[in-house]
């Protein structure tokens, strides 16, 4: 039977039209592998671009590279990314919270958000009184700091009683452990130097011009009248928590920034 | 990818090798037709060297025997049967008739055996690594099939 079988299967040759059809196919395939191929690599290769385009776009333009602190009564901060757009929007008070939620500042250059959070009917009713508004810029980025404290400053220019200052990150985490934006807790700290018993969360629902009296009744210099209010005087050193508080207005007690 | 000519000297060299495998597991000129065509593009695509001459045989071969298995177990094909099938039937040489129609009537998976022991020269061992099956799974197999053939073929069937 071996042999048998041996010589039936010798015997059997391929035809030469299958031949012909697997060279057909063969040929087929390789030109639609070629044909394909390249728009396919080109597609996958744009794709590749593409992605790292917007992850890595995505990843410049939503990672914050400064804050900007807006405290009144309200507390809020905006994230700003490189591209000093705002990202992020966090209140951090009732009445921050409050005003995050209908004001929608994301995406807007800085300086708009400034201007847009500041003309809202709720600060400007505020302001209109003799409310006291600090606006502090932090950051780590020397240059980058500099300039949204420039724009926060003529955001705010003609304004008596705002007060812009710049910082650096160091405290913001500390601030944020307290539950207080970064300028309410330099003002807390202030007070705190000078009555140990007051709390951060007693502060988070004082207004600034609350905590500023405060200051003044308890460090025994004059009480603020009017716009006159104290400015707190910048300083880029994060740390410095107001030491250097000087009476005046806006303008006079800006600092344009990072020494 | 390979090349063309890669492939029209693989085709050359193992049309035959194809041919017999399908004899062996199909009836008629159309199935063959899409094999040789499987077999082929596939080498096309298969990338990987072959360590050998002996090792690209035994892909032919397993490519080969996979393809006719794929083919048979079609849900398309197990429900209908083409006019092809039943007019295109190769007829082998007289002289071969009886031992080649004995190996087709056994099961599919003791033609295997068959073919690859009788014809091709391998041995269980080799086999049972080409097929992925227990070496004692292809004895047992070969075993049997000698005794179907016995059957068929009245006592020719040697070992």
């Amino acid at each position: 039977m071996h042999e048998e079988l041996r010589a039936a299967l010798d015997a059997v040759h391929a035809e030469p039209e299958f031949k012909a059809a697997a060279r057909a196919a063969v040929a087929r395939r390789a030109r639609r592998r070629t044909v394909i191929a390249r728009p396919v690599r080109l597609a996958l290769a744009t794709a590749a671009c593409a992605a790292v385009v917007v992850l890595g776009g995505g990843w410049l333009y939503f990672t914050p590279t400064a804050r900007i602190s807006i405290d009144i009564n309200p507390s809020l901060e905006l994230g700003i990314n490189r591209f000093d757009r705002v990202i992020s929007v966090q209140g951090w008070n009732d009445d921050g919270t409050a005003l995050a939620e209908t004001v929608d500042v994301t995406h807007l250059s800085y300086t708009d958000a400034v201007e847009t959070i500041l003309s809202t009917d709720t600060i400007e009713t505020l302001l209109a009184g003799d409310a006291v508004v600090e606006i502090g810029v932090i950051g780590d980025d020397d240059a980058h700091c500099a300039n949204l404290l420039a724009g926060v400053e003529a955001c705010t220019a003609g304004r008596q009683n705002a007060h812009c200052y710049r910082a650096g990150t160091d405290e913001v985490e500390a601030a944020h452990d307290c539950g207080l934006s970064y300028g309410k807790y330099r003002a807390y700290q202030e007070l705190a130097a000078l009555d140990p018993t007051v709390t951060p969360e007693q502060v988070a629902d004082m207004t600034m011009r609350e905590i500023r009296d405060r200051i003044a009744a308890l460090s025994g210099t004059a009480p603020l009248q009017g716009t006159q209010s104290p400015a707190a005087t910048s300083d880029s050193a994060a740390g410095d928590t107001g030491a250097q508080k000087e009476p005046g207005h806006h303008g006079a007690g800006h600092h344009g920034g990072d020494d | 990818m390979r090349s063309e000519q890669e492939v029209n000297r693989a085709i050359e060299q193992y049309a035959d090798t194809v041919r017999r495998i399908c004899l062996v597991h199909l009836k008629n000129h159309a199935d063959t037709e899409d094999i040789f065509q499987t077999v082929f593009v596939k080498y096309l695509l298969h990338t990987a060297p072959f360590a050998s001459p002996e090792h690209e045989r035994a892909w032919i071969i397993r490519v080969t025997l996979n393809a006719c298995k794929d083919l048979l177990r079609s849900v398309f094909r197990r429900r209908t049967v083409s006019l092809e099938e039943v007019a295109e039937q190769p007829a082998p040489p007289d002289e071969h008739r009886a031992v080649l129609q004995a190996v087709q009537a056994l099961p599919a998976a003791y033609r295997d055996v068959v073919y690859l022991h009788y014809y091709e020269g391998y041995t269980a061992p080799e086999i049972a690594r080409i097929l992925g099956k227990n070496v004692n799974t292809i004895y047992t197999r070969l075993t049997r099939a000698r005794g179907l053939l016995r059957q068929t073929l009245g006592g020719e069937a040697d070992a």
